[in-house]
C-alpha cells in the first residue's frame, strides 16, 4: 500500500538545496560556452572593454566570416572529418574481426594470442621508440599516421569479446549446422546483434579522432595535413593573428576588419574554438544514450 | 595439426591484421628501447648505432629530473585526492533528486565536458582567466583589484589543473556510481523508512555500502595511472612562466626527445616510467586478487 505522504517543510528544503547545488553545477558547465559564444559574436575591440557576460553587446558575424574564410582552417576541417570517418570505420573493422576470430573457443593458440594482445596493454616502449618506428615506416608527415597506428585497439577488442561471449550461442550454432562459414556467421548474425556495442565503441573512437591534436602536432610538420585540434593548439599560444589572417579567401571581411581595426586575438580565438565545439554540441543530445551505454559496456569487467 | 590450423584459416585471417599492427606499433617499439643504451641519431639505424652503456641515464643525477618527478607525483596525488571522491558525491546528489526530468538534465549536462578536447578546455581557461581580456580578471579590475596571472604563475598552475580536471571528468566518472546505485534493491530503502531512518542515515547505511565494490574497483584501477598525469591536459597549459611546476615526466620525454632530439635520454626516461607503471599494474593486480578474489585479467 502506497500512502502519498505529505512532503513536509524539511523535505522541501532538502530537495531545494540539492536542486540549487546541481543547478549551479550545470551552470558552471554550460556558462563558459555561452560566454565564448557571446564574445565571438561581439565586435572584438568592444569585447576587450569587458562587461560581456551573456549576450553580445555589439553584434557582428565578422569574427566567423574571417575564421571560416581561412583556407588552413577549412582544410583542417576536411582532414579532421576524413580521419574521423576512416579511422572509425577502419578501427571498428580491424578490431571487430580480431575480436570475433578470437571468440572462437576451439582456436589453436588462442590463449597465446590473447596474451600477445594483453602484454601491449601493460607495457609500452614509450614515445621515442614509437616515433622512430613511425619514421622508419615512412608514416611521419603523411595523412596515414592518423589512421594506421590506431586501427587496432586492444581495450576495445576485449570489450567486444565480452559482448560477443554474451550473445546466445544457440543462434550461432544453428547457423553453423546450416553450413554457414565463420565469415557468414559474423556478417549475418554476430555483427547485427552487436550493433549497440559497435555504435558505442564507434562513437568513442570517433570522439578520440575528432579531439586528437597530438599526432598532428608532433608527427606531422606539413601545415596542409594538420587537423582542426592541432590548428587550435598552435593558435592557443599565438601572439598575433597572422595564422588566421593569412591565406584567407574572404578578402572583403578582412578589409572590413582591417578598416575598423576591431578584430582582436581573443575574439578570433573564441570564434575558432566555437567552430570546433559547435558540431559536438549539436550531435551530443542525439548520441548521448550511446555514450552512457558504452561507458557501462566498457567498464564492467569480464 | 595442419588440418586443424587449416580448419580455422578464416579465424586466423581475421586476427592477422591485429597481430601485424601490434607487431609494428607495439612490439618493434618495445625492442626499440635499446635506444636507451645507444647513441642514436635520426637517420642512422637503431641496431647499428654505438653502445654507450648507461650514459643516457645521467639524467638521474640532474636536479631538474627530480623536480620533474616531484611535479608528476604532486599533480597526480592532488588530482586523485579531489578527483576520486567528487564523482561519488555527484552521484549521491543526483540520486537524491526526485524529479526525473531534472535528474536526466543534470546527467546530460555533466557528461558533456568529457567530449571536448583538453585544447578546448585550455581555450575556456583563457577566456575566463587570461590576464588580458579574461572574464575573471575583468571582474577583479572592476572591483578595483590587481589582476591575477592565473595561467602564468607557479602558485596557480596546480589549482587550475585540478579544477579543470574536475570540470571535465567528474560527470563522466559518476556514470559508474549512478549505475551501481540504480542496482541497489529499493526494498532496503523502504525498510529503512519504516524504521524511521532519515535521508542521511539511508545514504550512510544503504547507498554507500552498496557502492563499496564499485569504489574499490575504481580505486584499484586508478593506481597504475599515478605515474602518468595526462600530457594531453598538462601540455597545452604549460608555458615558460609555469614550467618549473608544470613539467611532468611525459612532457619531459616529449620535449627532450621529439623537440630537442635527445633520443637516448628521452627513451631512458620513458623506459623508467614504463617499468614503474608496469610494476604498479602488477602490484595492483595482486592486491585485487587478494581483496576481490580475482585479478584484473
Amino acid at each position: 500500500m502506497v500512502n502519498a505522504m505529505k512532503p513536509d517543510a524539511k523535505e522541501i528544503a532538502y530537495q531545494g538545496a540539492i536542486v540549487l547545488l546541481l543547478s549551479l553545477l550545470c551552470l558552471s558547465v554550460l556558462y563558459p560556452f555561452l560566454y565564448m559564444l557571446a564574445v565571438s559574436l561581439n565586435d572584438g575591440a568592444d569585447a576587450a572593454k569587458g562587461g560581456i557576460y551573456l549576450w553580445p553587446r555589439s553584434f557582428t558575424l565578422l569574427n566567423y566570416e574571417i575564421v571560416l574564410g581561412n583556407e588552413v582552417i577549412r582544410h583542417a576541417y576536411g582532414i579532421t572529418i576524413l580521419r574521423t570517418a576512416l579511422g572509425t570505420i577502419g578501427g571498428l573493422t580491424v578490431t571487430f574481426l580480431a575480436a570475433y576470430g578470437l571468440s572462437c573457443k576451439g582456436l589453436p593458440f588462442r590463449r597465446a594470442i590473447l596474451v600477445y594482445v594483453l602484454i601491449t596493454m601493460l607495457f609500452s616502449g614509450g614515445l621515442v621508440p614509437f616515433y622512430i618506428q613511425l619514421h622508419n615506416l615512412g608514416l611521419i608527415n603523411t595523412f596515414w599516421v592518423y589512421i594506421v597506428p590506431g586501427l587496432f585497439s586492444a581495450w576495445n577488442m576485449f570489450v567486444m569479446m565480452k559482448f560477443i561471449a554474451g550473445l546466445p550461442e544457440a543462434l550461432i550454432e544453428s547457423a553453423e549446422l546450416d553450413g554457414a562459414g565463420p565469415l557468414r556467421v559474423m556478417l549475418t548474425i554476430v555483427a547485427p546483434l552487436s550493433k549497440p556495442m559497435l555504435a558505442a565503441l564507434g562513437l568513442f573512437t570517433a570522439v578520440g579522432h575528432w579531439n586528437d591534436w597530438f599526432a598532428g602536432a608532433f608527427f606531422v610538420t606539413d601545415q596542409s595535413l594538420i587537423p582542426v585540434q592541432t590548428f587550435l593548439q598552435q593558435l592557443l599560444t599565438a601572439q598575433d593573428l597572422s595564422a588566421v589572417l593569412g591565406s584567407n579567401n574572404n578578402q572583403e571581411a578582412l578589409a572590413r576588419g582591417a578598416q575598423s581595426q576591431n578584430i582582436t586575438l581573443m575574439s578570433i580565438k573564441m570564434a575558432v574554438v566555437m567552430v570546433s565545439a559547435i558540431p559536438i554540441l549539436c550531435v551530443y543530445p542525439f548520441l548521448q544514450k550511446y555514450f552512457v551505454q558504452g561507458m557501462l559496456v566498457g567498464s564492467v569487467k569480464g | 595439426m595442419h588440418a586443424k590450423l587449416y580448419k580455422y584459416r578464416w579465424q586466423y585471417a581475421m586476427i592477422a591484421p591485429a597481430v601485424v599492427l601490434l607487431l609494428l606499433f607495439h612490439y618493434i617499439p618495445m625492442a626499440g628501447i635499446v635506444v636507451a643504451f645507444r647513441d642514436f641519431r635520426i637517420g642512422s639505424s637503431i641496431w647499428n648505432s654505438p653502445w654507450v652503456g648507461l650514459d643516457n641515464f645521467v639524467f638521474l643525477r640532474e636536479p631538474q629530473f627530480w623536480n620533474v618527478v616531484r611535479n608528476t607525483l604532486y599533480i597526480s596525488v592532488l588530482k586523485f585526492l579531489f578527483g576520486f571522491p567528487a564523482p561519488i558525491i555527484l552521484a549521491l546528489l543526483v540520486n537524491e533528486v526526485t524529479r526525473s526530468t531534472f535528474k536526466r538534465f543534470v546527467q546530460s549536462v555533466s557528461y558533456l565536458p568529457h567530449f571536448f578536447s583538453w585544447i578546448v578546455v585550455a581555450y575556456i581557461l583563457q577566456a575566463l582567466l587570461a590576464l588580458d581580456g579574461g572574464l575573471v580578471n575583468g571582474l577583479i579590475g572592476k572591483m578595483g583589484g590587481e589582476p591575477v596571472f592565473f595561467l602564468g604563475s607557479t602558485e596557480w598552475f596546480r589549482p587550475v589543473v585540478v579544477a579543470s580536471g574536475l570540470w571535465k571528468e567528474t560527470g563522466w566518472n559518476a556514470i559508474l556510481y549512478l549505475a551501481a546505485i540504480a542496482s541497489i534493491d529499493p526494498q532496503l530503502y523502504e525498510a529503512a523508512k519504516v524504521e524511521g531512518a532519515g535521508k542521511l542515515a539511508q545514504i550512510r547505511h544503504i547507498t554507500l555500502p552498496g557502492l563499496v565494490p564499485t569504489i574499490s574497483i575504481v580505486l584499484i584501477l586508478s593506481i597504475p595511472s599515478l605515474i602518468t598525469v595526462g600530457m594531453d591536459q598538462i601540455y597545452p597549459l604549460t608555458n615558460p612562466a609555469n614550467i618549473e611546476v608544470a613539467d611532468v615526466l611525459d612532457t619531459y620525454v616529449l620535449r627532450s626527445g621529439l623537440q630537442q632530439g635527445y633520443f637516448g635520454t628521452a627513451t631512458a626516461v620513458g623506459l623508467l616510467s614504463s617499468v614503474i607503471s608496469l610494476l604498479l599494474v602488477l602490484a595492483t593486480n595482486r592486491m585485487s586478487r587478494k581483496l576481490n578474489g580475482e585479478g584484473l585479467w
